[in-house]
């Protein structure tokens, strides 16, 4: 299997069905993290239309030396901040402050719920951003740290600030879960 | 990896987003629309072409400055030849008729007091001495 890195070098030299394979490769696993920074699905999908844009124009900075994956979700997350840090809330988004986000459509009901769910709700985005590249896309401190732009400390205090706040909660949940279990609520 | 860290996989794979043929088209379309953008390869002969025009720019800012500092500057004026006093031809035969009269400046003054005092005293010693003299023999 072609390396990414190798489909990189294709691409400088003209091969735009390298980059497509690139694209086919990331373009879920971005819009599925990108769906967790947006307020709606049209939002997070420009996103990634705009990633892959910005990738394929500056391909030539990229650094090998980097993880290609490390490099798109630097991309990634600075356009999403931008997206997010542009646009003004009308209206009709403050209406729907309590409605469910394009996350959630995107989780099928369970009794549980999903850990990202709750990470996104007790997490700012750096922290949500930090557990998802480190324990989804399995990059190193050092990786998450250049994608986010942050110092290796500020990342390893981060995860584990993210870990502990995660591993209460959920405990929490699971205590309260075999609690009404007991009094045949569920 | 622990029960944790899987439980984030396994959480995070739940997420079914499916990507819609039109956001591929999209995709598709906006890349054929976009250009690369390649660095442009530096020439060998454009580091000796900058060099030039800085050395260039430099000397002529040094010239403007000096022009501009030597523009209104007061010119020394030259006396006409005549005005200046020529020496006479017969100043080593006049050279012991001149004599300046030169008064007391009023400054030297307290020296010369003091001179005058220093002078007395060594009077009135000599005269003591002279006096032990006639005593002791």
């Amino acid at each position: 299997m072609t390396t990414d890195e190798q489909l990189v070098v294709e691409s400088l030299a003209g091969s735009t069905l390298a980059f497509a394979e690139l694209v086919e490769r990331y373009q879920e696993r971005l819009l599925r993290y990108l769906l967790t920074r947006a307020t709606n699905r049209a939002d997070a999908e420009d996103a990634v239309q705009d990633t892959f844009i910005s990738a394929y124009r500056y391909l030539y900075s990229f650094n090998p030396q980097w993880r290609f994956s490390t490099w798109l979700y630097r991309i990634a997350i600075r356009n999403a901040a931008r997206q997010s840090g542009g646009e003004v809330a009308d209206v009709e988004d403050i209406a729907d402050e309590d409605a469910p986000g394009p996350l959630d459509a995107c989780i099928a009901a369970s009794e549980r719920e999903n850990v990202w769910l709750t990470a996104k709700r007790l997490l700012n985005q750096d922290a949500y951003a930090a557990m998802w590249l480190r324990y989804v896309e399995d990059m190193s401190i050092k990786e998450v740290a250049r994608a986010l732009d942050k110092t290796q400390s500020w990342t390893k205090v981060t995860l584990l600030r993210g870990r502990r706040s995660l591993s209460a909660e959920l405990a929490e949940g699971a205590s309260e879960t075999a609690r009404r279990a007991s009094y045949g609520r569920i | 990896m622990d029960e944790f860290e899987n439980r984030l996989k396994r959480d995070a794979e739940e997420i079914r987003v499916g990507i819609s043929p039109e956001l591929r088209t999209r995709i598709d379309a906006s890349l054929r629309a976009t250009e690369q953008i390649r660095p442009v390869p530096e020439s060998p002969a454009s580091g000796m072409n900058l060099w030039w025009a800085s050395s260039l720019t430099g000397l002529a800012a040094a010239v403007i400055v000096i022009v501009l500092i030597n523009w209104n500057r007061p010119t020394n004026e030259l006396l006409p030849v005549e005005a200046v006093a020529s020496v006479p031809d017969n100043i080593n035969q006049n050279q012991g008729l001149y004599r300046p009269q030169l008064k007391t400046v009023v400054f030297t003054k307290p020296l010369e007091e003091e001179l005058i005092r220093l002078q007395a005293d060594i009077e009135r010693a000599r005269q003591n001495v002279k006096e032990d003299i006639d005593f002791t023999f």
